[in-house]
């Protein structure tokens, strides 16, 4: 037995040290450069759907030539973590609730950075005021048009239990649709009742969004919290 | 030394000599060379079952969906929920919480499967010396019929593929672009598509086979493939922004939409004349006829290709074990995965012609409508809504289907009905009858239905078919005579044809139990109505509704989009002694208590993505929009 052992050290001794360099010569440090940015209009972060809108990051000079997909959080930031180097960020075509623009942005990486992305939307949603009632909560808010070529198709006012509020994750959300709506100077007030299960609560989120039609996500507002206690 | 060398010469020369010995020259026992294989009808047929077996599949009844992202194809039986047919109740809710559909859903690029038949398409060339040229005509013909059909479900898919007809060989010379092809126009393939049928469908044979390719079938793939050119030429065109690339790799031009209606019409015609299949109309309830038309494996001169299964030769599924109504499984695990929604039920129209919605609550929406009987709520409806779901009030394999949410007590102090509901299945209210179905519905329990409705369509009526040790051998029907009514009639209709279209929809209809010509006018929307109560769960929606270019309004992610979020319908007895609705029937509407996301389909979903690999591998492949 002890023998065997013996006639084996140079084979444990060999596995040891591939073990212990495997960990020095094939990895590389990770991307430790964080370029962070918000995508606004005239100065403003647009709210969108958390996990919808996608802006796209590229890197020429190397073989394989592929996105870097970057999700725009909902309150419109961003953050990608990126080897120091020279990039260019586009804004996907269709994908956003603004006008397609495919000039992209030259962002020169070294260390961090905050840029600004500047987008064109169809239409914004502009001073929201939130209020509550007995058992309701109510949001009025003006809709501005921005860019022509697109026609609104509805406005949403959507509550839901976490700051995360869009069509996807809500628990009750009221609609006026576009052919209610013609006269854009005035203000829209829609009142969403909320559901019995969360009449209890303490506080609840509350976010207004706008949808163009012929555009699939949604612009918003921020997510607002009402205190109903 | 000197005796070292002498010793390797003589050994060697042994060697050298006993080459020539016949032991070495015997047959390999274990590989099949290309003369054999080519030679032999009977291998030529078992290489085409499998290239059969290998088609490329959305959702059928055999495959299960695949979460490996480098699959061929990803989705399975179980995506039937995640459109708006069905929603999912068994475990995990996964389909019940999509967010959205993925760019990569759908995504399909099977070369290996286009080569392989390239491959054989030039080995019976190459080898075939045994073979008659009939036979070799033949098996030419079937290979291009599986390589047209393959090409078909990428371009529904993907938009334009490269056309590859020859097998591509690299001569290491360091440099792949000769092999490197580019996207063709989107048009370009149906073309091609269309092509290739014209060419091989009198060269099949087959005769009346209804799982090998003959004429007819060939003239069904064209049908619907023309079909599917022509919606998405005229269609597309009249989108705000229609979605299409400067080279045409994507959208097709409007101009062309005449001439592929025509000729899916041509194809759908020539099916319909040829006498060689009939509608299914043995059975005298028309309910029952309908799910045999779809499932009746003998004497169904209806259905003109499936994929067939066969217990005995143990080629079988487990679909009717993980969709069998929960109080008739003959298992102890699983049932009631896939389980249709009240959106589809009421899109099944009453047979007076009206608008499908039930009437559960009176005209001024007061109060409820008092039912004797659970089926009594359906009473008078289209007979495919029998053929194809489970509703309260049915029986399926001669047992009833027991759902019933609860009861409803009457609350004298409070003048209103208070709803009681048991999560034990089966269980019996304090009055002595019944309190909660065997069969659910039950709003948060998994394996049960989440809906109140069960699928009936393809859930095999074999007895032990749903346990796992013997499984089921429903077939799956990839085209029958009922779809190609429908193409006919849209393709007509669309051509201006109107007295030909309403002849082809209304003749389905009666089938279903409608008087004749029940239909005066026809619209686009009511064809599009017809193909989802007629072909629900046998893998159109999805497809139909991209190429009608409305899948993006109907699943548009809003929550208040009634379309969009899925509908249950749960049934209560109502407790009132003493009143004249006592032991009666009364129907709640609600969203689907398991169901969390309106379904929400985006303009980048009308084309699948293109997996990276294949860009990198092929710098000339461009992206499809929006990707």
């Amino acid at each position: 037995m002890k023998k065997r052992i013996i006639t084996c050290i140079p084979a444990l001794l060999l596995a040891l040290i591939v073990g212990l360099a495997g960990c020095e010569k094939d990895n590389r440090t990770e991307p430790k450069s964080v370029l962070k940015g918000r995508v606004v209009f005239e100065g403003q972060p647009v709210g969108v759907r958390s996990n919808g809108v996608q802006l796209e990051i590229w890197q020429r000079g190397y073989q394989l030539f592929t996105k870097i997909p970057v999700h725009v959080n909902q309150d419109g930031t961003f953050a990608a973590s990126l080897f120091d180097g020279n990039y260019k960020l586009v804004r996907l075509r269709g994908n956003g609730p603004w006008t397609d623009n495919t000039d992209s942005i030259d962002v020169e990486l070294k260390g961090s950075k905050e840029i600004d992305v500047p987008v064109n939307p169809y239409f914004v949603v502009k001073n929201d005021v939130y209020s509550k009632g007995e058992g309701k909560v109510s949001a009025t808010f003006n809709v501005q048009q921005v860019a022509a070529g697109r026609t609104l198709e509805r406005v949403n006012l959507y509550i839901g239990t976490t700051t995360i509020v869009d069509p996807n994750n809500n628990v009750g959300n009221a609609q006026e649709v576009a052919a209610n709506l013609t006269d854009l100077t005035k203000p829209v007030t829609l009142t969403v009742n909320i559901p019995a299960a969360h009449a209890s609560r303490q506080y609840i989120y509350a976010r207004v969004g706008v949808k163009t039609s012929g555009v699939g996500e949604m612009l918003f507002g921020m997510p607002q919290k009402i205190m109903l206690k | 030394m000197k005796k070292i060398s002498i010793n390797i010469f003589v050994s060697a020369s042994l060697l050298f000599l006993s080459g020539c010995n016949d032991w070495l020259e015997r047959k390999p026992q274990n590989i099949i060379l290309e003369e054999q294989v080519w030679n032999d009808p009977k291998m030529i047929t078992g290489l085409l079952a499998n290239y059969y077996d290998r088609l490329p599949y959305h959702t059928d009844l055999s495959h299960g969906s695949n979460g490996d992202i480098n699959a061929i194809n990803r989705e399975g039986w179980q995506d039937f929920a995640a459109y708006d047919e069905a929603m999912w109740s068994n475990n995990d809710d996964a389909r019940n919480n999509l967010i959205n559909y993925a760019f990569d859903r759908w995504r399909l690029w099977d070369y290996g499967l286009i080569r392989d038949i390239n491959l054989a398409l030039e080995n019976i060339q190459t080898y075939a010396v045994k073979l008659t040229e009939a036979q070799k005509t033949q098996f030419s013909a079937e290979l291009r019929f599986l390589r047209a059909y393959v090409y078909f479900e990428h371009v529904k898919r993907m938009g334009g593929v490269p056309l590859v007809t020859k097998q591509l060989i690299y001569n290491f010379d360091g440099n792949p672009g000769a092999l490197q092809q580019p996207r063709n126009k989107e048009e370009e393939v149906y073309d091609f598509i269309a092509s290739e049928l014209d060419a091989v469908k009198d060269q099949l044979g087959n005769g009346t086979s209804n799982t090998r390719a003959n004429k007819f079938t060939a003239l069904a793939v064209k049908s619907r493939a023309m079909l599917y050119a022509a919606s998405i030429a005229k269609y597309n065109g009249r989108m705000a922004s229609p979605i299409s690339t400067p080279g045409g790799e994507v959208g097709i031009p409007a101009s062309r939409a005449n001439d592929y209606y025509t000729k899916s019409l041509e194809a759908s015609e020539e099916i319909i004349s040829s006498g060689s299949y009939e509608l299914y109309k043995t059975n005298p309830d028309k309910g029952v006829n309908f799910y045999e038309a779809v499932t009746k494996k003998s004497a169904n001169r209806e259905v003109i290709w499936a994929q067939d299964f066969l217990v005995s030769k143990d080629k079988r599924h487990g679909f009717t074990y993980d969709n069998i109504a929960r109080n008739v499984r003959e298992d102890n695990l699983s049932s009631s995965s896939i389980t249709p929604t009240l959106n589809l039920v009421e899109d099944y129209e009453y047979l007076d012609g009206t608008s499908g919605e039930l009437k559960n609550r009176n005209a001024g929406n007061t109060d409820y409508v008092y039912y004797d009987k659970l089926q009594d709520i359906f009473a008078n409806k289209d007979a495919r809504l029998y053929g194809t779901i489970i509703f309260p009030g049915t029986t399926f394999r001669g047992s009833e289907v027991q759902i019933q949410a609860g009861v409803k007590v009457w609350d004298n102090a409070t003048n209103a009905f208070r709803t009681v509901e048991s999560n034990v299945l089966g269980s019996v209210y304090d009055d002595g009858g019944l309190l909660t179905g065997s069969s659910g519905p039950q709003r948060s329990q998994t394996e049960v239905s989440n809906t109140g409705f069960y699928l009936r369509k393809y859930v095999d009526q074999t007895a032990m078919s749903s346990t796992r040790g013997i499984r089921s051998d429903m077939w799956w029907v990839r085209f029958r005579l009922g779809e190609i009514y429908l193409n006919a009639a849209e393709a007509a209709f669309e051509l201006g044809q109107n007295a030909n279209a309403l002849k082809y929809a209304n003749t389905l209809r009666e089938r279903a139990g409608f008087p004749a010509n029940s239909l005066k006018t026809l619209t686009l929307e009511k064809l599009q109505n017809e193909r989802r109560v007629e072909l629900a769960f046998e893998d159109h929606r999805v497809w139909d509704l991209k190429r009608w270019r409305i899948a993006h309004e109907v699943w548009n992610g809003n929550a208040s989009n009634p379309d969009a979020v899925m509908y249950a319908l749960y049934p209560y007895r109502v407790v009132r002694p003493g009143h004249a609705t006592h032991g009666k029937y009364v129907f709640d509407k609600l969203v689907a208590p398991r169901f969390r996301t309106p379904r929400f389909f985006q303009m980048g979903n009308y084309y699948s993505a293109i997996q990276q690999s294949v860009i990198d591998n092929n710098p000339k492949i461009i992206r499809n929009p929006f990707h």
